[in-house]
C-alpha cells in the first residue's frame, strides 16, 4: 500500500548493519523516527507547508543506497583551497577532504568517525526527535543518516579560513538515496564560515536529504554560505535548523542554482537577547525545475532582529516556491524583523508562487515584508540597446543587477567573487 | 447581554438536544420555531415553511448532502471549539423581546449613546418591537417606489424566488457554488433569507442600498443569503449592516453573498460589521463565518469590497473578486479590529482570469486587549492574466502586549506579463506620535483615536460618507479601554 520511494527506503533500512544503526546508543531513536516516517507517509497535497511542491511523482520512485566511492577527479571538487569534508553519493570520501593545518579549538570530522570511535554523548544531537506529521524527510534522515560533517569551534576562537561541506552527487549505478547529517557548534564568541556545496560530478537522478543543525553561544558569528547546482535530474531536500544565544549572529546566503526538485528549509530559533539572523539568497527555477525555500525565524527573545532579502527568478517551466515565515513571539520586545522577496517572472510557462508571512504576538516591534513578481524594467531594457547593448547580453545584465544585492552581504571578497561566479556561470542561461 | 449569548450552553438545549428526534417533528412545521437539529427533513420542512418551489428544496438538499461529506475548515488562524450543528434550530421565531428600552440592557444603551445613535433607532437596534414607534412599512414602500420606477429589483430573497424564479435559478449559486466550502454548504441549505438586488442593463440605482435595508431586512436570520446581479452598464451601491451593535439571538452565523457584474457594470459593497463581540474574558459573542465572492464576468466590470469589521467574537470572512472579464477590476478596502479575546481571520482573494485585470486591496489590522487577528489574502494570476496588475498594502496596528497581529499573503502567478506587489508592515502606536499629540495637549485616547484614524484613512475614505462618520466613531468606542 504505502509509496514505492519509502518502500524501498525501508528495504534500505532493514538492510543496514544492526551495529551501525545501534551505534551511539542511537537504535532505538532511529527505529522510531523511521516507523513514524513510514506511518504518516510523504505530506500531501492538503499538508499546508507542501502546497506548492507536490511530491506524488517522487513518491512513486525507488532509491538505493550507495555503499562504494566511485572515482572522482579531485579538480572537479569545489572548494579548492578550502579545509573541506567531502561526501559523495552520502559516502565520506578521505582522499578527496582535507582536515590539516585547522588552528587550535577547531574540530572537524565526520560524523561516522564520532559514531564509531567516539564519545556517544557528542553524537546526542541525533537522537532529537521530529514532532510533526509532515516532517517526514527529517525523520527519515534521523533514522537513516550514518555521516555527515561535525564542526565544532570552541570558545573565543575565530577561524580565518572557510571551512567547507562539499556533498557530491555522481553514477552508481541506479538512482541512490543519501541521508547526511551535519552539527556546526559555535563556543561562545566563536566565529566560522562555512561553505557548503551540494553538486553533481555527473549526471544522476539521485535523493539527496541533508540536515544542519547550528548551535550558536553567546556572542557565536557564523557565516554559512550554500551553493545547491545538483544535476538537473536530483532532487534536493535540505533542512538548516539554527539556535542562537544571545549575540550570536548567523549570517548566510543561498544560491539555489540546481536540482529538479529543490526543497530548503531554514529554520532558525533566535533565542537569546539581541539575537541576529541575516538570510539572503537567489531562487533559479529554469528549465523544469522546482525550487522551493522555505524560511521560519523564530523570535523568542528581546531585541533580536533578523533581515532577509530573496530574489527568485522563474524561466521556461520551471516553478519558483518562496515561503518567508516570521514569527515573533511574546515578550520578544524591540524585535525587528524585514523580509523582501522580489520574483521575474521570464516565462509563459513558468510560475512563481510567493509567500511572506508576519505573526507577531508582541507589541514593540519593527516587522514589515514586501513581495513582488514581475518583469525585467522594459525601460531599462530599451536603454541599454539604445546604447549597442545586444538584447541577449541586456537581460543578463539586468537580471545580474536584480540579484547582486544578494552578495553584497558577503564580507568575504573572495567568498564573494566565487559566488559572483557561480551566480554569473547560470543567470545568462536564464536571461536568454 | 451575555447571558443570553450562552443560551446554547443552557441544560435545557442539552436535554433538547439529549433528545432523539422522533416522527413527531413533520406535524411540528406548524409551530413557531423548529426544535434544534438538522437533517434532510429540517431542510424540507423549513423550504417548504417558506413556500418554496420544488426546484428550490432540492437545490437545498443538494447542498445539504455536500455539506454531510465535508469537514470544517481547520487552515484559518482561530481557536474555535467544535460547533455542535445539531444544537442550532434552523427555523426560529423572533423570541420574546424587551417591552421597551427600559428592559434593555444598560450597558448597550450606552453605547448607542456614544454612538449617537438616534432615540427612535435605539430601540429597534436593541430589538424592542418597534411597529408603533418606527412606521418602517410606510418608509419602505416609499423607497420600494422610486427602485421600481428606476427598473431596479430590491427586496428579500424569500420574495425573489418566488416573484423572479428566473433570475435567481439564473444567478443563484453561480458566484459561490453549494459545495464551495463547509459554511457555503450550510447556507446554501438551510439559508433563511437575505437580500436579493437585480440592477438591469444601463441603470444607475438612485439610491444607496441601505437604508431600506437597515429598516427593514433586520431579522433576516443566522443563515443569510445575499444576491446582487447587475446587468452591463449599471451601477449599484450596496451597504450592509451597522455601526450600532446589535442584540442577536444566534451565535452562529454563516452568511453568503454574491455578486454578479456583467460588462461595464459597477457593483460597490460596503460591510460595516458589528456583532456582539463577547464579553471581555471572551464569554459570548457571535462566530461569524461568511462566504463573500464577486464574480466580475463582464468586461469593464468592477467590484469594490469596502469592509469595517469590528464585532463577532469569530470573524472568518473573505470578500474575493474573480475577475474573468477583461479590463476588470477588483478591489477590497478592509479595517478589522479585535479586542478583548476577539479572533479575526480576515482578507481577500483575487483570482486574475481575464487580460488586464486590475485589483487593489488595502487591509488595516488593528489588535487590542487579547485580541488575535489575520489577514490572509490570496493573489492569483492565471495564464491567461496578460496584463494582470496587483498591488496590496497590509498594516497592523499592536495596542497591549498580549495581542497578536498576522499576515498569511498567498501569491501565485502564472503570467510574465503580471506585476504583483505586495507590502506589509506592523508595527505599535510610535511613542513619537504619541508623544508629539500629547504635547499639543490631546489626551492619551483622544491621541490614540486619532492616530488610529488616520491609520485607517485610506479605507475609511472608501465608505459612503455617513457610513465612514460612524465607522470612525464606532473605532473610538471599541478601543475604549485599550490604552494606559
Amino acid at each position: 500500500m504505502s509509496a514505492p520511494l519509502l518502500d524501498a527506503l525501508r528495504e534500505t533500512f532493514d538492510a543496514l548493519p544492526a551495529s551501525r544503526l545501534a551505534a551511539g546508543g542511537l537504535g532505538a531513536a532511529r527505529r522510531a523516527q523511521f516507523d513514524a516516517a513510514l506511518a504518516d507517509g510523504l505530506p500531501g497535497a492538503r499538508a499546508e507547508r507542501w502546497r506548492y511542491t507536490p511530491l506524488r511523482a517522487l513518491e512513486r520512485r525507488r532509491f538505493g543506497r550507495a555503499d562504494a566511492l566511485p572515482d572522482i577527479d579531485p579538480a572537479s571538487v569545489p572548494a579548492a583551497n578550502l579545509p573541506r569534508l567531502v561526501f559523495v553519493n552520502g559516502v565520506y570520501a578521505p582522499a578527496l577532504s582535507r582536515v590539516d593545518g585547522l588552528p587550535d579549538g577547531v574540530a572537524l570530522y565526520p560524523l561516522s568517525q564520532l559514531l564509531e570511535t567516539g564519545d556517544a554523548r557528542d553524537a546526542e544531537f541525533l537522537a532529537r526527535r521530529f514532532p510533526a506529521r509532515d516532517e517526514t524527510f527529517a525523520r527519515l534522515n534521523a533514522a537513516l543518516a550514518l555521516d555527515g560533517l561535525v564542526v565544532r569551534v570552541a570558545a573565543g576562537v575565530r577561524v580565518a579560513t572557510p571551512l567547507a561541506l562539499v556533498m557530491l552527487g555522481a553514477p552508481a549505478g541506479g538512482d541512490v538515496a543519501v541521508h547526511l547529517r551535519h552539527l556546526v557548534e559555535l563556543g561562545d564568541g566563536a566565529e566560522l564560515t562555512l561553505v557548503e556545496y551540494q553538486a553533481a560530478a555527473a549526471p544522476q537522478a539521485h535523493l539527496v536529504n541533508s540536515l544542519v543543525q547550528a548551535h550558536l553561544r553567546t556572542g557565536a558569528r557564523l557565516s554559512h554560505v550554500r551553493v545547491q547546482r545538483e544535476d538537473a535530474g536530483a532532487s534536493v531536500f535540505a533542512r538548516t535548523d539554527a539556535a542562537l544565544a544571545s549575540e550570536a549572529h548567523y549570517a548566510r546566503v543561498d544560491l539555489e542554482l540546481g536540482a529538479a526538485l529543490s526543497r530548503h528549509e531554514l529554520n532558525i530559533a533566535l533565542q537569546g537577547r539581541g539575537a541576529r539572523a541575516a538570510s539572503n539568497g537567489v531562487l533559479l527555477a529554469d528549465g523544469k525545475r522546482h525550487v522551493d525555500t522555505r524560511l521560519a525565524i523564530d523570535h523568542a527573545a528581546p531585541d533580536t532582529r533578523c533581515d532577509l532579502v530573496w530574489r527568485g527568478l522563474a524561466a521556461d517551466r520551471g516553478r519558483g516556491v518562496f515561503h518567508g515565515g516570521i514569527l515573533i513571539r511574546a515578550g520578544a520586545d524591540g524585535a525587528a524583523a524585514h523580509l523582501s522577496n522580489k520574483n521575474l517572472l521570464l516565462s509563459p510557462h513558468a510560475e512563481i508562487d510567493t509567500q511572506p508571512v508576519l505573526e507577531i504576538h508582541a507589541d514593540e516591534v519593527q516587522a514589515s515584508h514586501g513581495a513582488t513578481v514581475g518583469q525585467l524594467d522594459e525601460r531599462a531594457l530599451f536603454y541599454l540597446r539604445s546604447r549597442g547593448v545586444p538584447e541577449g547580453e541586456a537581460r543578463a545584465l539586468l537580471t545580474a543587477a536584480f540579484c547582486a544585492v544578494v552578495l553584497e552581504a558577503i564580507a568575504d571578497a573572495d567568498l564573494r567573487a566565487s559566488l559572483d561566479a557561480e551566480l554569473s556561470a547560470r543567470l545568462p542561461q536564464v536571461a536568454a | 447581554m451575555a447571558t443570553e449569548r450562552t443560551e446554547i450552553e443552557r441544560p435545557e438545549i442539552d436535554q433538547a438536544l439529549n433528545r432523539r428526534y422522533d416522527a413527531g417533528f413533520v406535524t411540528d412545521i406548524e409551530t413557531e420555531s423548529f426544535a434544534p437539529g438538522l437533517s434532510e427533513d429540517v431542510v424540507r420542512a423549513l423550504s417548504a415553511k417558506k413556500d418554496e418551489p420544488e426546484w428550490m428544496t432540492d437545490w437545498r438538499l443538494k447542498a445539504y448532502r455536500h455539506w454531510l461529506t465535508m469537514t470544517p475548515p481547520e487552515w484559518a488562524k482561530l481557536d474555535i471549539g467544535p460547533i455542535d450543528f445539531q444544537a442550532i434550530s434552523y427555523f426560529a421565531a423572533p423570541k420574546a423581546r424587551p417591552k421597551s428600552l427600559a428592559d434593555v440592557d444598560p450597558k448597550l444603551l450606552e453605547t448607542y449613546d456614544k454612538l449617537g445613535v438616534p432615540l427612535h433607532e435605539r430601540a429597534r437596534l436593541a430589538g424592542v418591537a418597534v411597529d408603533a414607534v418606527f412606521d418602517s412599512v410606510s418608509v419602505g414602500t416609499t423607497f420600494r417606489k422610486e427602485l421600481a420606477d428606476a427598473g431596479v429589483i430590491f427586496c428579500s430573497m424569500s420574495e425573489a424566488i418566488r416573484e423572479h424564479p428566473e433570475l435567481v435559478q439564473k444567478y443563484l449559486g453561480t458566484v459561490v457554488p453549494i459545495g464551495d466550502n463547509y459554511f457555503a454548504a450550510l447556507n446554501s441549505a438551510v439559508f433563511s433569507d437575505g437580500s436579493f438586488v437585480f440592477i438591469p442593463a444601463g441603470v444607475r440605482c438612485p439610491m444607496e442600498l441601505s437604508t431600506y435595508f437597515r429598516i427593514n431586512a433586520m431579522n433576516t436570520g443566522q443563515f443569510e443569503r445575499t444576491l446582487i446581479v447587475a446587468e452591463e452598464r449599471s451601477h449599484v451601491s450596496y451597504l450592509e449592516g451597522c455601526t450600532a451593535p446589535q442584540r442577536d439571538e444566534n451565535q452562529l452565523h454563516a452568511a453568503v453573498v454574491e455578486l454578479v457584474a456583467l460588462d461595464d457594470a459597477q457593483i460597490k459593497y460596503s460591510t460595516v460589521q458589528n456583532w456582539y463581540p463577547g464579553d471581555e474574558n471572551g464569554v459570548g459573542g457571535i462566530y461569524n463565518f461568511v462566504t463573500k465572492r464577486g464574480d466580475c464576468r463582464g468586461a469593464h466590470s468592477k467590484i469594490s469590497w469596502t469592509q469595517v469589521e469590528t464585532g463577532s467574537a469569530i470573524t472568518w470572512k473573505y470578500p474575493s473578486c474573480v475577475l474573468r472579464g477583461d479590463d476588470s477590476t477588483g478591489e477590497f478596502y478592509s479595517v478589522a479590529l479585535t479586542h478583548h479575546r476577539q479572533q479575526a481571520d480576515t482578507g481577500t482573494k483575487m483570482i486574475h482570469i481575464g487580460r488586464n485585470t486590475k485589483s487593489k486591496i488595502i487591509a488595516k489590522g488593528i489588535s487590542a486587549g487579547r485580541g488575535q487577528n489575520t489577514y490572509r489574502g490570496q493573489v492569483k494570476v492565471e495564464k491567461t492574466a496578460e496584463g494582470a496588475r496587483n498591488y496590496t498594502q497590509c498594516d497592523s496596528l499592536l495596542i497591549g502586549k498580549k495581542c497578536g497581529a498576522h499576515t498569511f499573503p498567498y501569491i501565485e502567478v502564472k503570467n510574465p506579463g503580471a506585476i504583483v506587489e505586495h507590502e506589509a508592515t506592523t508595527s505599535k502606536i510610535s511613542d513619537d506620535q504619541l508623544f508629539y499629540c500629547r504635547s499639543r495637549g490631546l489626551g492619551e485616547e483622544d491621541a490614540v483615536s486619532m492616530i488610529v484614524d488616520g491609520f485607517c484613512k485610506q479605507v475609511f475614505k472608501e465608505l459612503p460618507m455617513e457610513f465612514a462618520v460612524e465607522a470612525k466613531k464606532l473605532l473610538e468606542v471599541s478601543l475604549e479601554g485599550a490604552v494606559g
